[in-house]
């Protein structure tokens, strides 16, 4: 399928709300637009084959080269490509014959097209060195060339002068170009504000679930035995939904070999995976109380509203480069120039140059970048997770926890002791000699009431493991056997 | 075997395999899963780039309060590895500590392919070549690289 027709058929069909509609940027018509342009250029009398000759030695020079002299140039309206972005205009720069206005590209023979080549190339590296663009044809003098770099600026213009060939840039403004840019220009501004007002609207969305949830999951306090039963467990059904959040997220990845933004097609494909397994495992069913659920749901339908904007976002900047490649195709004109300078003013939009990587483009990465942040600092976070309390050593959860002093790691008891026994003096972690002059001071008790109020199974658990553990390290394997065992 | 497999093992086992380090494998065996069939890419711009390097790894019983045991089963030419795959690396040794794991312990591996330590040899005769003709002992770890280390 044509990209035209499939970009206008994603806008027709996925129900964007009408303030989006109004922002995407108008492929059809701009695609009109450079027909139009491409007339231009053949009323001219500036084919495709003309063009793309010229092309190879109208190459600019560095871009960023500021201030020109203009008195080189028969310049219409904008004498030139005076420098970045903003002030661009689309323009065709022709070598003419001075005297006759005839252009000078299409006539000459191979040899002196080589020349002019090389003299071009030459002229704009010295362009670039004494931002000076304006350029008169000299021959080519191989012992001064040589010596070109050691002279000054100053020396170069006056040989320059000295040119026997009379030859000139000329500066074609293209009127339906310059509507094509216009059009472009402000649609741009318009996504960019969408993409603003919209990762705003969605973080506000996500600090109202992160309240919701936090009223839903915090562990009961004294005194509200009564409730206990239900809440802890939703707590439980909580932190199981998170935690395959996490295993996978949604617009993020942030696994060791491919760390980034997700496309939008990677990003649905794992909602729906999401989904699947939250109806598969029947978490959400089994919540108690109806604030639970409700919450639940509204954390799905975010999930939904963030693949939403992400989508019009990808689908706007692909129809960008798409339509910009087009013309530069279709027009030989410098419109990768625009491109690049729409990259340093929006950085977030392109995607840098050259990345072959599968990326989504544009405003849906750092949408996908940003509210992926939120998501799990505002909401994620408030559940914790197992993973994040393990001791480093045993990998099992770290109660009782302890604390070296040393560094910020908090490890389990037994392993401590089990440092102990081996003498092993050095901290795991930060390699400091503190594990011998561990001892029941050294028991985190903050950490403690925090693993006891959100992990009481596991607390249990463990409990239990480390008193066995003790028994074994006190009196011996034996002692801990199942003698007999009632069937 | 006997004693059930501890949780880190299980985790780290299962790490290994769902997040794999770029350039490196660890496979347990089916039969003993605290031993691993090691594959280690010669990191890029070493003269041991394009070889893959395969080892042996084995946990033993009081792992993580002991280093695993690493041996290279690929022969090389490295001043710290000697002719039965030894590895001179201080991790594996004084340094281990138990919250190392079997990732950094290869990823350290793979950083000593990119940077020979001739001052701390396991094998002398390599490391002596390394110190008075380096240039030569390069080319030979090459040659090596590509006579042993090729993929097949």
């Amino acid at each position: 399928m044509k990209f035209g027709h499939e970009y206008e058929q994603v806008l027709a069909s996925e129900g964007f709300p009408e303030q989006w509609l109004n922002s995407a940027i108008d492929y059809k018509y701009l695609k009109k637009c450079i027909k139009k342009v491409h007339r231009q250029l053949l009323a001219l009398g500036l084919d495709g084959e003309t063009l793309s000759h010229l092309s190879g030695w109208v190459e600019q020079p560095d871009f960023k080269v500021k201030p020109l002299q203009h008195h080189d140039y028969y310049s219409a309206a904008q004498p030139d490509l005076n420098t970045i972005s903003e002030e661009f205009t689309p323009q065709l720069r022709i070598l003419v014959d001075a005297q006759t206005g005839q252009p000078l590209d299409a006539t000459l023979t191979p040899e002196t097209k080589a020349t002019l080549q090389g003299l071009a190339q030459h002229e704009m590296i010295l362009a670039g060195r004494k931002e000076h663009l304006g350029t008169r044809i000299e021959p080519v003098d191989e012992s001064e060339s040589g010596s070109d770099s050691h002279g000054t600026p100053k020396d170069r213009v006056s040989s320059i002068t000295e040119l026997p060939a009379d030859a000139r840039w000329v500066q074609v403004p293209l009127a339906s170009a310059q509507r094509f840019f216009d059009l472009l220009a402000p649609k741009l501004e318009d996504l960019e504000a969408l993409r603003a007002a919209e990762t705003r609207k969605l973080e506000e969305e996500i600090l109202d679930l992160g309240d919701a949830v936090e009223n839903v999951v915090e562990p009961v306090r004294e005194g509200f035995e009564a409730k206990r039963e239900i809440s802890y467990r939703d707590l439980y059904f909580w932190r199981e939904m998170f935690r395959l959040y996490l295993e996978s997220p949604i617009f993020y990845s942030e696994s060791e070999q491919n760390r980034g933004p997700l496309t939008f097609a990677k990003a649905k494909e794992r909602l729906e995976a999401y989904d699947k397994q939250l109806r598969e495992t029947g978490l959400l069913s089994k919540m108690k109380t109806p604030a639970a659920r409700q919450a639940a749901k509204q954390f799905l339908d975010l999930n939904v509203d963030i693949l939403k904007i992400m989508h019009f976002q990808e689908v706007n900047a692909r129809a960008m480069v798409k339509i910009l490649k087009k013309f530069d195709k279709q027009t030989h004109l410098e419109g990768r120039l625009f491109l690049k300078s729409l990259r340093d003013k929006y950085p977030e939009l392109v995607p840098p140059e050259g990345s072959k990587k599968i990326v989504p483009s544009g405003f849906a990465n750092s949408i996908a970048r940003d509210l992926h942040a939120e998501i799990a600092s505002k909401i994620l976070a408030i559940v914790p997770q197992l993973d994040d309390w393990n001791c480093p050593v045993c990998y099992a959860m770290a109660w009782r926890p302890v604390s070296l002093g040393c560094c910020r790691s908090v490890f389990c008891i037994r392993c401590i002791i089990k440092l102990q026994d081996e003498g092993m003096k050095r901290c795991p972690c930060c390699n400091k000699e503190t594990v011998m002059s561990a001892d029941g001071r050294n028991i985190d008790f903050e950490t403690m009431d925090f693993l006891e109020k959100y992990f009481p199974l596991e607390v249990k658990r463990r409990q239990k493991e480390n008193e066995k553990a003790q028994l074994v390290r006190d009196y011996g394997e034996e002692f801990v056997k199942p003698s007999c065992t009632v069937m | 075997m006997s004693a059930p497999l501890p949780k880190r093992i299980i985790k780290e086992t299962e790490r290994l395999q769902n997040e794999p380090v770029p350039g490196i494998s660890a496979q347990p065996h089916d039969d003993n899963a605290r031993y691993f069939d090691v594959m280690v890419e010669g990191p890029g711009g070493s003269c041991y780039e394009g070889g893959v390097f395969n080892l042996e790894l084995f946990l033993p019983d009081d792992y993580p309060m002991c280093p695993p045991r690493i041996r290279f089963l690929t022969r090389i030419y490295h001043p710290n590895i000697d002719r039965l795959g030894r590895i001179c690396l201080d991790v594996l040794k004084n340094n281990w500590s138990p919250a190392l794991q079997i990732r950094t312990i290869l990823l350290s591996i793979q950083a000593l392919l990119g940077a020979p330590n001739p001052e701390d040899p396991l094998n002398e005769a390599v490391a002596k070549q390394w110190k008075e003709n380096q240039s030569e002992a390069i080319e030979t770890a090459r040659e090596w690289t590509k006579l042993y280390a090729q993929k097949n």
